[in-house]
């Protein structure tokens, strides 16, 4: 029918979807496994879990299998399927500090108690390409360790906790509502509460997170924190039981969390640093300490800095909004486009600079600017 | 996924142990064979309520951008996420559906859009505006009159008219609540002193019912007069941003204009439709190579953007707008019979 320039249907976008999974069977003899992209990708699957809000390795790896390795697309995925299941119960808040860390370091001090924690970490790794990975048989370095069984470690205090019981830490605002708000389930107004902000920036985009944070560290903001300390780590997840009202524990789940202290003092009178938080599903300390430095701008309340304005910070940072928004402008635009080619040749009549009048006043100096285009749908 | 069978003697963190094969069951329940797991029109009936409750409120305040809890999709955000969500809270198994893009039918976001309802939903589709009893369109109304029966969504990439001039919500939200458009005023002065014209293109700034400024979507200009005092419901609806409003029937409808500079619809001065002949319809051009003028050569033609309409105006170059109607003359837009009439009194 007529000029559409895309006239398809759903034939066409059936053949674009077959393409597209053609593209996964290309030169791949062998299938990836979700249980091998969960194990030997499980950066990437974490990424998606975090943005996505669902906690769910095996799922996250079907995503990311679906997704070709699209992180955001995978994230995608997981929250539209998150957002067809029912809510039937709420956990009970976890304290942070029962982490059963596998990786606790604290920039601040050079001892805590429980000690450091460096745990399985690439930061102190040169940077080489490992040409033997090519042909992958990998053994697992460890095995030859001699490790004794020490039994369940301590829980670990807070490097937070000690600074707040010699008074140089502020306390966080008590929450000025009993239930922190599901942004999921009811959209962001501005203000937002701080329940909101950490929602919204535990499902930020990784690269987003980071962009912005350090925007705040590279000088468009005030925060520069210490870390108190980054841990890695798995923590229960318990639900009341239905029936006994006990406190069961039914799974753990795997986080990274970020503390930080800012030496930006709170109040006149009783100088106390500020702090930073931040909690990420699976291994992601870039976001997580990204988050903590946001999490701290955002509460300096200023809108002098990027980083600073929690308008600005919420509104760019989901990845599922700004990649829906920028890869719309795909989308045929004709009749928008009509109605500003409408505007400037109106505009370039009026001003004489049309074809048909151009020959007419050839003298006519130009003019030294041209018209931002008027319109952004 | 770790499994971990935790026992009662080696519960490090104090909860009741549970067995996992209680969890297993749990999660092979949620199984599902595609969308024949998911509920009657995808979302959920409480989702569906919630977003009806905003609609209501969105007619009771005309105009007024109403939150509601955007729910993730099965498609990208920016791409109609908002107005299928409101299309499937409105939609039963009994009606009629048009989904059209940029005036077509057959684009594949329609197609898209389209298909989402016609597997979650039961319904039946037609590319016949007079047949559709809910229609949803990207960016334009369509040519043939809607009637009281028929409700109308509008996809809306961004809700606030204001955002033009402020990007700050919190900003705009007390703007909106004083009824304070004085920033948006001076832009169009500006406009007027820069270019000696209001250069806005779509999205033009429309006051509604004489108390909200609202952002009426890209449509065109030339759509922005069926708004006004129409019969039909029209519900603009933002998946992205989490908003939606509305325009009831009959509701005063203006775009913001200086008395010595009126608002003006697009023109196509001289054009037809190359197909159909039309000159009462949106046009949009096309450029084609032309034939026999050398490489590189190319000409410009007009064809109606409304592909639907420009399919029956083929086979029936005479046919009115509002023909489906038992009345004529119906005000709708530029090139109706009353507009004219109506562009005098603006």
């Amino acid at each position: 029918m007529g000029y559409v320039a895309v006239t398809a249907g759903e034939e066409l976008i059936e053949r674009a979807e077959e393409l597209f999974e053609k593209q996964r069977v290309d030169g791949n003899d062998e299938a990836i496994d979700v249980e091998q992209l969960d194990g030997q990708l499980g950066r990437l699957t974490a990424q998606a879990m975090g943005e996505g809000g669902l906690y769910a390795p095996q799922l996250a790896a079907l995503a990311v299998k679906q997704a070709q390795g699209d992180t955001v697309e995978a994230a995608f995925l997981l929250r539209a399927y998150r957002s067809t299941l029912e809510r039937f119960d709420e956990t009970v808040t976890v304290d942070p500090g029962e982490i059963i860390a596998s990786r606790r370091v604290s920039p601040a001090f050079k001892d805590v108690p429980g000690g450091q924690i460096l745990g399985a970490t690439k930061d102190y790794t040169q940077r080489l390409l490992d040409f033997d990975l090519i042909d992958g048989a990998s053994e697992d370095p460890t095995e030859a360790w001699d490790v004794t069984e020490e039994g369940d470690p301590d829980r670990l205090r807070n490097v937070t906790e000690l600074l707040r019981t010699e008074g140089l830490l502020s306390d966080p605002d008590e929450p000025d509502v009993d239930e922190p708000t599901d942004t999921t389930r009811e959209s962001v107004t501005h203000p937002a509460g701080r329940d909101e902000v950490l929602q919204e920036l535990a499902r930020g985009e990784t690269g987003a997170v980071t962009a912005l944070g350090y925007s705040a560290l590279r000088g468009y903001g005030q925060v520069h924190p210490t870390l108190a300390e980054v841990r890695v780590g798995d923590l229960p997840v318990r639900i009341e039981h239905p029936y006994t009202g006990d406190e069961v524990t039914v799974t753990h789940t795997n986080v990274t969390e970020s503390e930080a202290v800012v030496p930006v003092y709170e109040k006149r009178e009783d100088p106390q640093f500020a702090f930073g938080y931040g909690l990420t599903f699976g291994r992601n300390e870039r976001k997580a300490i990204g988050m903590t430095v946001l999490d701290a701008s955002i509460q300096l309340d200023s809108e002098s800095d990027p980083a600073e304005n929690a308008e600005f910070v919420l509104d760019t940072i989901d990845g599922m909004d700004s990649f829906g928004f920028i890869e719309h402008l795909k989308l045929p635009h004709y009749v928008t486009f009509q109605s500003i080619l409408d505007r400037i040749r109106s505009i370039r009549d009026r001003e004489g600079l049309s074809e048909d009048a151009r020959a007419e006043s050839d003298e006519r100096a130009p003019r030294p600017t041209v018209t931002e285009a008027g319109d952004d749908d | 996924m770790t499994e971990r069978t935790t026992t009662a003697e080696e519960s490090p963190d104090g909860g009741t142990p549970v067995a996992t094969d209680s969890v297993d069951a749990a999660l092979e329940s949620l199984d599902d064979d595609g969308l024949a797991g998911y509920n009657y029109a995808y979302l959920d009936e409480h989702t569906k309520r919630e977003i009806r409750r905003s609609m209501l409120k969105a007619v009771a305040i005309p105009g007024h951008q109403v939150p509601y809890a955007s729910r993730p999709m099965p498609l990208a955000r920016g791409w109609g996420t908002g107005g299928i969500q409101a299309s499937l809270s409105l939609l039963g198994p009994e009606e009629t559906f048009k989904v059209i893009d940029q005036g077509a039918d057959e684009s594949v976001n329609a197609a898209n859009i389209r298909r989402l309802a016609e597997n979650t939903a039961d319904v039946t589709t037609t590319v016949d505006t007079t047949e559709a009893d809910l229609i949803q369109s990207r960016h334009r109304i369509p040519e043939e009159v809607l009637t009281d029966d028929q409700r109308l969504v509008l996809q809306v990439p961004i809700t606030d008219a204001l955002r033009n001039v402020d990007p700050s919500d919190t900003a705009n939200r007390r703007r909106h609540a004083h009824r304070n458009y004085g920033k948006m005023w001076v832009h169009l002065y500006e406009n007027v002193v820069e270019y000696g014209e209001i250069q806005i293109a779509s999205r033009y700034p429309t006051m509604v019912a004489g108390r909200y400024l609202m952002d009426p979507s890209p449509i065109p200009r030339w759509d922005v007069p069926k708004l006004d005092d129409a019969d039909h419901l029209t519900v603009l609806a933002a998946g992205r941003e989490a908003r939606l409003y509305a325009v009831p029937p009959h509701t005063e409808v203006e775009p913001l204009a200086f008395e010595d500079r009126a608002f003006t619809v697009e023109r196509f001065p001289e054009q037809a439709c190359h197909a159909c002949g039309s000159t009462d319809t949106y046009l949009v051009e096309i450029s084609e190579n032309a034939t026999g003028d050398g490489e590189g050569a190319f000409e410009t033609r007009y064809a109606c953007n409304d592909s639907s309409f420009c399919e029956k105006r083929r086979e029936n170059p005479d046919l009115p707008k509002d023909h489906h109607l038992d009345r004529e003359g119906v005000d709708w837009g530029p090139a109706t019979p009353d507009s004219a009439e109506r562009g005098d009194r603006r």
